[in-house]
């Protein structure tokens, strides 16, 4: 639809509309919007007292005040502004793979229904693609719910390939970022535990408020449904490996991705990150409505 | 060298074996390939387990290793085959005499010894080609080192040989020469020495005399003796020889200790033997003998002795009655310990020079010289037979022998006594009427004495006869009168109790075993015999060989006569192959270790 993922029907789209992005920390924004900012404004959120002083407006000193101590105080109120979403999808060849699984489809389809709600709750999206072949969107902040089809149109026509080490493509990333905000990076983090939590240390050190989301396929949690002497070939570096797989060699792989991805999901509530795995074998729909909270997004 | 002719196999039928390489090759061929897949990740394929094919009962992996392999199992049959190289050449025996005599200087200056060794080498180069086996005659003649495989090798082999002390076996000589003349695949036998060959010499014996007949001057022997039993003044007696064409004044100086005590000179005729006498030489521990002129021979211009004889005799008497053994230690020099039969250890004999056994025997042969008075009979170690009288009379006795040496056995009275009956391997010194009443014999290296009477105990000058008797005995069995000569050179001789280490007069250390037979005496000189307390007794050995030191007169070799038969121009040799396969083997087995381990660390680095 629109150049959209077929995820996105309408009757998703109506439940996308009802979500909002929550932070867990205020962030400045670039203009008016409804998210708390730590500028002084004119919310109904209060702020602070200041000294009442020449030229303030009288409607906001605080009379209740005034009477206990006799001296004029003003009300502070915070600044309600929009939100800098920055939404990061790996492109790298592992996540075409296993073909059967759409991974990268799957990224794609949740970067933009993430950037979706930031657009209708009238944030800014600046959609940043690690690696793949293709036209990546401009690095540039996007806003307006109508510009989630020319991003769509976009991310669609990108393929994956190429071999990343996600902690320096991250960290070349955010040389181009230069201010903080939500930081949703999208990716099946096959690799070593400690190469994922650098890259996701990355953020948290620039004060971003993150939410890791992590691609695993159904086929590929299953041995990447292979059997018998296999001489496996990585997607990204070439190394090969051989082996003889069996039930007992599919069961010891998904408790080592399992293990992997757990490791990345400790190091995340270790340190105030969402984080939430989608097996591609699950409904998208039912995965994205029912994952709200560990998305960071809120009705 | 012969050439290579060609390649054979001892064991061709284990050539079949190779049939398992190409079972082998279609083996790998025949295998299923393992398919490739392209995945996300090998990150967790890491953790499984190897293919099967890598495993061990599976179908081994088709890579480098498994060519490196084949090879090897290649060459495994291969060595089981016993390949062999057939070279083509004349199998020559080079036989060196090595005897004392070939250190006589020639008019060259040289040796002979380095003359043979020269002259083998021309004769080895003008013999061509084929395996060599090198002889060397002293102390007895005996192989070297193997078969060799060429000329080069052999004189590398006969250049580390040199001449020894001590002289050589003619006939255990002539009997070597004799196998090698008969052994139709030898080409030629080399024999060089400064003997020749009598005449009919073999067709394919190459003679090499070395050296002309010249004039020595030389010491026979040099013999310490006491007077008596347990005096302290020693008797020198020196053998001189002139072995030269005229009357010669030979002087012999004796140091003790490395001081002169005594000198003492005789003309001697030529090719005659003269005896010098030392009558009282001062004690000292080594005594060195130097005769003059000295000559190009000198090994026999020197001897020398050792004074041990002087220290007191360890005596052990193992008795039921003890204080017959007491009266032994009124002789000067003699200590006597005495132990009841039952009380008694074999180990015992290690601190002494004889034992006594009165009216019992051992239940093992003792490691030192004994005297057994009147024993039991029916041992099962002497299993000595005897018959018991009241009184027993002597009915004859050799006046030579040491043992019966001054004593008049008509003055004896013996009271009861046993006559002793045949005995395997003792002789009867004294003989009675119903059989022997001393027996005489060695056994294991040790003197044994047995008496069918009681000679004690000792009583000194209040029986004169019995004394001298008892003494002759003892003297006997401490070593005294019967090695004159002493112990020369070439001689084994047995190790004596408690001795660990002998010490050569090269100063090279070895270990010894008391009782075994100690055979490195190839050289004149001192050998310090180490006790296991660190104790050290030296012992003399000397050439003390007068036929060795005769120069002038060369007597030839004579070779037992042997088939004549045709000299063979060549032969064929096998020269096995095997140990090179294995060696090869082994080299591809470390190489392959080492690349297997270098890439196993590869994979164990990389993250």
């Amino acid at each position: 639809m629109l150049g959209l993922p077929e995820e996105f029907t309408p009757e998703f789209i109506a439940r996308l509309d009802q979500l909002r992005i929550k932070t867990r920390r205020e962030f400045a924004g670039l203009g008016k919007g409804t998210h708390l900012s730590p500028r002084r404004g004119s919310s109904l959120e209060f702020s602070d007292f200041r000294h009442y002083s020449d030229g303030d407006d009288f409607r906001y000193i605080d009379w209740g005040l005034y009477g206990r101590t006799d001296k004029l105080y003003i009300k502070l109120f915070k600044e309600e502004e929009d939100l800098l979403t920055y939404i990061f999808i790996d492109a790298s060849a592992s996540m075409g793979f296993p073909a059967r699984d759409r991974k990268f489809e799957s990224a794609v389809a949740t970067a933009l229904a993430i950037a979706y709600v930031a657009l209708a709750s009238g944030d800014r999206v600046m959609i940043r693609v690690i690696a793949g072949r293709g036209t990546p969107p401009p690095p540039a902040f996007v806003y307006g719910r109508h510009r989630i089809v020319e991003l769509g149109r976009s991310l669609t026509a990108i393929r994956p390939g190429g071999e990343v080490d996600l902690a320096p493509a991250l960290a070349r990333e955010m040389v181009s970022i230069r201010r903080a905000g939500k930081v949703f990076l999208i990716s099946d983090f096959m690799m070593l535990p400690n190469v994922a939590t650098r890259g996701l240390g990355l953020f948290t050190a620039a004060n971003m408020d993150v939410t890791a989301v992590q691609i695993l396929g159904a086929t590929e949690l299953d041995g990447q449904g292979l059997n018998g002497d296999v001489e496996v070939v990585d997607a990204e570096s070439g190394e090969r490996v051989r082996v003889s797989i069996g039930q007992r060699e599919r069961d010891r792989y998904r408790e080592t991705l399992l293990r992997l991805a757990r490791e990345i999901k400790v190091f995340c509530f270790r340190n105030g990150l969402h984080y939430t795995l989608y097996t591609t074998g699950v409904d998208f729909h039912d995965f994205f409505l029912r994952a709200v909270a560990d998305l960071g997004l809120v009705h | 060298m012969g050439l290579l002719n060609a390649i054979g196999l001892l064991n061709p039928g284990a050539l079949y074996f190779l049939a398992i390489v190409p079972a082998l090759i279609l083996a790998y061929l025949a295998r299923e390939r393992p398919r490739q897949a392209t995945v996300s990740s090998v990150l967790a394929f890491r953790a499984l387990h190897v293919m099967r094919g890598q495993r061990f009962g599976g179908r081994p992996r088709f890579t480098w290793t498994f060519f490196l392999e084949l090879l090897a199992l290649c060459l495994a049959v291969l060595a089981m085959a016993g390949p062999y190289l057939l070279k083509k050449g004349t199998p020559i025996a080079v036989v060196i005499d090595n005897s004392a005599a070939m250190q006589a200087l020639t008019p060259a200056g040289k040796t002979r010894f380095d003359e043979a060794i020269a002259a083998t080498n021309d004769a080895l180069d003008r013999a061509g080609g084929g395996q060599v086996t090198v002889y060397l005659t002293a102390p007895q003649p005996h192989q070297l080192s193997g078969v060799i495989g060429g000329i080069g090798e052999a004189r590398e082999a006969i250049a580390r040989t040199k001449a020894v002390d001590a002289p050589d076996d003619p006939a255990a000589l002539a009997t070597l020469l004799g196998q090698l003349a008969s052994d139709s695949h030898l080409g030629r036998i080399i024999f060089a020495s400064y003997r020749s060959i009598a005449a009919p010499v073999p067709g394919r014996v190459v003679p090499i005399v070395v050296g002309q007949p010249i004039a020595n001057y030389a010491i026979g022997s040099f013999a310490l003796t006491r007077e008596t039993f347990g005096a302290a003044a020693l008797h020198a007696r020196v053998t001189v020889a002139n072995f030269s064409p005229s009357a010669q004044a030979l002087t012999v100086t004796i140091a003790g200790d490395g001081k002169p005590i005594g000198t003492a000179q005789a003309t001697v005729a030529p090719n005659a033997v003269a005896a010098l006498e030392f009558p009282r030489l001062a004690p000292a521990t080594i005594y060195r003998a130097q005769l003059d002129p000295s000559d190009g021979f000198t090994l026999d211009n020197t001897a020398y002795a050792t004074g041990s004889a002087v220290k007191s005799v360890a005596v052990l008497f193992v008795s039921p009655t003890p204080a017959d053994g007491a009266s032994l230690r009124s002789i000067p020099g003699v200590s006597v310990a005495t132990r009841a039969p039952n009380a008694y250890s074999p180990k015992d004999l290690a601190n002494f020079d004889l034992a006594i056994f009165e009216y019992t025997v051992p239940k093992e042969l003792p490691t030192v010289n004994a005297l057994l008075v009147m024993p039991p009979p029916g041992d099962p170690v002497f299993k000595f037979t005897a018959l018991s009288a009241p009184r027993v009379e002597v009915a004859g006795w050799p006046t030579t022998d040491p043992l019966t040496d001054a004593v008049n056995f008509r003055l004896l009275n013996f009271r009861e006594g046993e006559y002793l009956g045949q005995h395997p391997w003792m002789r009867a010194v004294v003989a009675g009427n119903s059989g022997g009443l001393m027996l005489s014999g060695s056994r294991q290296g040790h003197r044994f004495v047995a008496a069918g009477f009681n000679p004690f105990p000792y009583l000194g000058r209040e029986n004169l006869p019995m004394s001298i008797l008892t003494l002759n005995v003892l003297g006997s069995l401490a070593g005294f009168g019967a090695r004159t000569s002493g112990y020369r050179t070439g001689e084994p001789w047995m190790v004596p109790a408690g001795v660990t280490a002998i010490v050569l007069p090269s100063g090279h250390r070895e270990s010894a075993q008391a009782g075994s037979l100690f055979s490195s005496v190839e050289s004149q000189g001192l050998y310090e015999l180490i006790g296991a307390n660190g104790q050290q007794t030296p012992r003399a050995v000397n050439l003390a060989d007068l036929t060795v030191s005769d120069l002038t007169n060369n007597p030839p070799i004579s070779v037992p006569a042997v088939a004549a038969g045709a000299m063979p121009a060549s032969s064929t040799v096998r020269a096995p192959l095997a140990a090179y396969v294995l060696a090869a083997i082994i080299v591809l087995i470390v190489f392959e270790s080492l690349l297997v381990y270098r890439r196993r660390r590869t994979i164990e680095v990389s993250p």
